[in-house]
């Protein structure tokens, strides 16, 4: 991010950006930054909050008049973790069971997902091109050992994992979103058929499968919880 | 909420240490008109498109374009990274993409206009892969009367 304010600036177009790595901006020394102490993904700090969103971004355009740069400012406000609601629980049963498939799960949660883009008005899932089902066969049919091009099955994962997550904010009780992601990967069969796909990705002779196995398919936060767990 | 990288769990931020920054020499800091006569740019780095544009890939320094008038339900994120929050984005594409809140700005006289592009790359891309696309973009900036630009990471 901060290298693209001095290629801009250099180039004639003055810069302001939002840090959220502090200690990145301080190598890079960008134009100007702001930096804040929200969760990555969240530059703005929190959904569905305009005012808030809008005091950080005029914030970061105020520093465009400054022209003592390279200058980093503290953004005084915070967010607080969102409060979590123990006891939450799956309303319907989502547990793998032996008898499951990832297809059943996949299509149990369509009506899930069908009420996240009404109450939202839209969805993340439609990088890959595929509808949730076929996402799901080839996902099946890469466990099962033919892997396709990594990077169409990046795609077709990234949708499920949006997919899922969307479903699950829609849940009557659908908890944090920190409690949502555990459960996706904690128990449901798409987080389980992640979990056993990695280790066939990493031995693959694609350089491309080893890079989505080992660095793009499961977070380095998770894969240290279940290590622990 | 998240403070140094030694706030951090170790694990995040020894993911986040790795990431190599690049280095610069000089640090221009441009003059410009005041705030609420510019017209203003977003540019993300989040990885975001349209939908049925071209999805990002390892190592890829270029960007997509996402005009104004772009609904939030066809804003989708093909970053390569799994290591940063989305479900806020799902939530709200504000949070990761404030084009609403700039044009609240603008509308509150805050600041002067809003680009008619938008553009978003995708981060941790390697400079070298970056540099020649963001020189391209400042023309097309310059192109669209742009006068100052505000980069949002994820």
């Amino acid at each position: 991010m901060g290298a693209l304010g001095h290629f801009l600036e250099r180039q004639g177009i003055p810069t302001a950006s939002i840090s959220l790595v502090r200690e990145h901006t301080e190598t890079i020394r960008p134009p100007r930054a702001l930096w804040v102490t929200f969760e990555l993904g969240r530059p703005l700090g929190i959904p569905d909050d305009a005012d808030f969103q809008r005091r950080v971004l005029r914030a970061t355009a105020e520093l465009l008049e400054r022209t003592d740069g390279p200058l980093i400012v503290d953004y005084p406000e915070e967010v607080a973790e969102e409060a979590d609601f123990t006891g939450w629980a799956c309303p319907i049963n989502l547990t793998p069971r032996a008898t499951d498939t990832l297809a059943a799960e996949i299509d149990r949660l369509a009506t899930w997902h069908d009420q996240s883009v009404a109450r939202t008005g839209r969805t993340t899932v439609g990088v890959s091109g595929l509808d949730m089902p076929s996402a799901g066969i080839l996902l099946s049919e890469a466990l099962a050992g033919h892997l396709p091009p990594a990077q169409a099955l990046k795609e077709a994962i990234d949708d499920l994992r949006a997919y899922y997550l969307e479903a699950a904010s829609a849940f009557p009780d659908p908890g944090t979103a920190k409690k949502r992601k555990a459960w996706l990967w904690d128990e449901t069969l798409f987080g389980r058929a992640l979990l056993d796909l990695q280790p066939k990705l990493a031995a693959s002779e694609d350089p491309q499968h080893r890079i989505l196995g080992n660095l793009t398919l499961i977070p380095a936060s998770e894969r240290h919880r279940l290590a622990k767990a | 909420m998240v403070k140094r990288l030694s706030d951090m769990p170790e694990v995040e931020a020894h993911h986040l240490r790795r990431i190599e920054c690049p280095t610069f020499d000089e640090t221009p800091a441009l003059p410009g008109k005041p705030l609420s006569k510019r017209r203003i740019a977003l540019i993300s780095t989040a990885g975001l498109h349209r939908r049925g544009d071209r999805p990002f890939r390892p190592g890829d320094g270029s960007y997509r374009v996402i005009p104004a008038e772009t609904p939030a339900r066809d804003l989708v994120m093909s970053h390569i990274s799994v290591n940063f929050d989305r479900t806020g984005f799902q939530q709200d594409h504000n949070v990761a993409f404030p084009i609403d809140r700039l044009r609240e700005l603008v509308d509150e006289g805050v600041v002067g206009s809003m680009a008619s592009m938008h553009y978003s790359f995708m981060g941790a891309f390697p400079p070298d892969a970056a540099e020649p696309h963001a020189q391209h973009l400042a023309g097309l900036l310059k192109q669209d009367a742009v006068d100052a630009a505000l980069l949002v990471p994820v």
